[in-house]
């Protein structure tokens, strides 16, 4: 074979395999829909207490809903930005440090356990959201 | 390891040397000679200082055209370096997700590279350096499918793939116009030593 031939060979397959991946990401994106949304925030602390929030927003991601519900006071948060995205620490002044007991806040979509951070976690019309204080046990 | 065994004795031209090298008291060739050892401890020392050197640059890296490289001229015997440069990099940064990860990743490339040694032509090995990149997401997030179910390893696949386009593509740059300057460099040192078989 010639070796110009192998260049336009190699080039070709890995533009093929770019093209492919860059229609998968396209496809299976966490999805968004924008207006307004009512949704449904559930915070349990480590005490097992739990508040539920009712808001409509016209945000995209989770992360959004809860600046906006912080603003309207009664909720807080605090959170670190790390590579995986937003980790939230803390939620109504309860803070979850798992270097010193094992415990985080966890996010439930729906019911399920999320598989998004909060930054990347899309919001649509009638989702419930909850953040439980858990703590991993060894 | 029956494989490892048949295939993994290394022949130096200087029969004398190599009498000296793997012949022990009993008369049984030695899997690893002396050479190999030291060649394998600088090979793993080459990619974590490699990987550190590059790190502050994401998705550039070396490690894996150099586990290429380094696997046709080592064959099977980079497993060792490539798994000792695994535990340097968990010394360094401690257990996490990703020692998992980088136990069957890297090993892979070596596996890749060995059933390709009958190409002579750079090309073969600069596409596989692209695809390793490109996969490399997909590869990694094999770990959360069993931790999470299908759902999350698709979502942290999906979520790293500009990031493994990304790769792919500095990938293929880095290995089309370092393969040739490393294999030369390799075949020099291959004559003037006679190491690497």
């Amino acid at each position: 074979m010639k070796k110009n031939t192998k260049i336009i060979i190699s080039v070709v397959a890995v533009l093929a395999v770019i093209c492919l991946l860059f229609v998968a990401y396209k496809l299976l994106s966490p999805k968004t829909s924008q207006g307004s949304k009512a949704i449904t925030i559930e915070v349990t602390d480590n005490n097992a207490q739990t508040k539920t929030y009712e808001l409509k927003t016209d945000a995209e991601f989770l992360s959004q809903a809860m600046d906006e519900l912080a603003k309207a006071g009664d909720f807080s948060y605090e959170g670190t930005n790390g590579d995986y995205g937003l980790y939230i620490t803390a939620v109504n002044g309860v803070t979850a440090d798992y270097d010193a007991d094992g415990a985080y806040w966890s996010i439930y979509v729906n019911g399920e356990y999320g598989s998004y951070g909060a930054d990347s976690q899309p919001v649509a019309d009638g989702d419930k959201f909850g953040f439980v204080y858990e703590v991993y046990a060894q | 390891m029956r494989f490892m065994h048949s295939n993994m004795s290394i022949e130096t031209p200087d029969q004398a040397e190599k009498k000296s090298f793997t012949d022990s008291g009993l008369g049984k060739k030695k899997i690893f000679t002396a050479a190999d050892i030291a060649v394998i401890g600088m090979m793993a020392a080459l990619l974590e200082v490699v990987k550190v050197a590059l790190q502050s640059i994401p998705n550039v890296e070396l490690v894996t055209l150099l586990i290429i490289v380094f696997t046709l001229y080592l064959g099977p015997k980079s497993l060792i370096a490539v798994w000792g440069f695994v535990g340097m990099e968990c010394a360094v940064y401690g257990l996490g997700l990703w020692t998992i990860m980088y136990i069957y990743v890297w090993p892979l490339l070596v596996v890749i590279t060995c059933l390709m040694r009958k190409y002579k032509s750079q090309w073969p090995f600069v596409t596989l350096a692209a695809m390793f990149g490109l996969f490399f997401g997909a590869m990694c997030s094999i770990p959360y499918f069993f931790m999470g179910g299908p759902a999350t390893a698709l979502a942290w696949w999906v979520a790293g793939i500009p990031f493994d386009i990304l790769h792919g593509i500095t990938n293929f740059v880095g290995a089309a116009i370092l393969f040739t300057p490393l294999t030369k460099a390799l075949n020099r040192i291959k004559q003037s030593t006679g190491l690497f078989g």
